[in-house]
């Protein structure tokens, strides 16, 4: 990310971001055909848990999801979203300042709201539940599971965590096997254990 | 249909996220104008597109980008202190005297006439000088965005204002 560049005028930067973004999205759509509500994005490139893809829609936080590279996190948006215009933005400035402090072992303090339109409806209901955990406290895919409405789908609620659009703030990391063990975790084990760990839910 | 989302689409659909926005932000302010910079990311996007078969593996595509886009957005000011100049010309032989609104657009003309003076420089320098003096950056960055070293781009900012100080005494 550049961020070295000097602002001469504060006020009428904001003008120049609007400008910006009304250009690049009609460009978008003339040259990509991709003429929906723009999606932001950005990329945090050292994190103690790798390379975090982020994206954020009108209506709130779409992506955050563990990545290769910039590149790989884009060709997965354009692929996944084949109408929607996708621009880097200094405007997750916001959440990365957020999880900066959380990495830092500052609290878990997200107010981003959070858009997890593109689930099912029961999915939406475990990632509801796994959102009540709080920090430094952990739960089982049956526990998860019976809150949602179906105490017999522990499977079907690991998957809709798999499926998680937004690691840690959903915090998915915080639901395990019933016997204590792990279970598994997109961003990895390692990635998992190191988040319990700096939530003081394990030592 | 689906056979027509061609990868060239998605490719680039690629290079506009990552680099559009910034791209627009330098041409606009070269340009200062959003249709015509609407246009001139367009071709630039197409034209490096276009080459992007020809630049070697692990070539620096943002660089390229810049170059093309500086190019293209200095291009389209030169042809506008071109139509000006004319212009000019031509409402002093109507009018026979200066008139108020030719002396207000004189200042704007210098400013035009610099940038058809930059277009004229070699292209290293006419591409350092731009990105420190209209987009005001430190010279890492200018080295970052280029190409080569800092030093590099020390150099060729100290020789592109040398030469256009020669040129405009």
């Amino acid at each position: 990310m550049t961020t070295s560049s000097r602002r001469v005028r504060p006020s009428g930067a904001r003008a120049e971001d609007r400008a910006v973004e009304r250009i690049v999205r009609r460009t978008f759509g003339t040259l990509t055909g991709r003429s929906g509500e723009p999606l932001l994005y950005a990329v945090m490139d050292d994190t103690p848990v790798g390379v975090l893809g982020l994206a954020l829609g009108a209506a709130g936080l779409r992506r955050l999801t563990f990545v290769k590279d910039e590149d790989d996190f884009l060709a997965r948006l354009l692929a996944e979203l084949p109408d929607t215009p996708v621009l880097r933005s200094a405007k997750l400035d916001t959440v990365r300042r957020a999880l900066d402090r959380y990495f830092a072992g500052r609290g878990f303090t997200f107010r981003t709201p959070v858009d997890l339109s593109e689930v099912t409806p029961f999915q939406r209901r475990v990632l509801h539940a796994t959102a009540q955990v709080p920090a430094g406290k952990v739960s089982t895919y049956t526990a998860v599971a019976t809150k949602a409405g179906r105490p017999h789908a522990a499977r079907a609620a690991g998957n809709a965590l798999h499926r998680n659009p937004v690691a840690i703030i959903v915090p998915c990391h915080r639901v395990l096997r019933g016997d204590g063990s792990l279970g598994g975790y997109g961003g990895g084990l390692k990635v998992k254990e190191w988040l319990l760990r700096l939530e003081g839910a394990i030592r | 249909m689906s056979a027509r989302r061609p990868a060239t689409e998605d490719r680039i659909a690629l290079l506009l996220a990552k680099h559009g926005a910034e791209l627009a932000r330098h041409i606009r302010r070269i340009a200062r104008d959003d249709h015509a910079t609407e246009d001139l990311l367009q071709d630039t996007l197409l034209r490096t597109h276009g080459a992007l078969g020809l630049l070697r593996q692990g070539s620096n595509v943002r660089a390229w980008l810049y170059r093309i886009a500086t190019n293209a957005a200095l291009n389209h000011v030169r042809g506008r202190a071109r139509e000006l100049a004319a212009l000019r010309r031509y409402s002093r032989e109507a009018d026979g005297a200066t008139s108020a609104a030719d002396r207000m657009a004189t200042d704007g003309d210098v400013r035009a006439a610099l940038w058809a003076r930059v277009a004229t420089l070699p292209e290293r320098q006419r591409v350092a000088l731009t990105l420190r003096v209209a987009d005001e950056l430190d010279y890492a960055e200018i080295a970052r965005r280029m190409g080569g070293t800092e030093a590099a781009a020390r150099a060729n900012v100290h020789q592109a204002t040398n030469r256009l100080k020669r040129e405009l005494r």
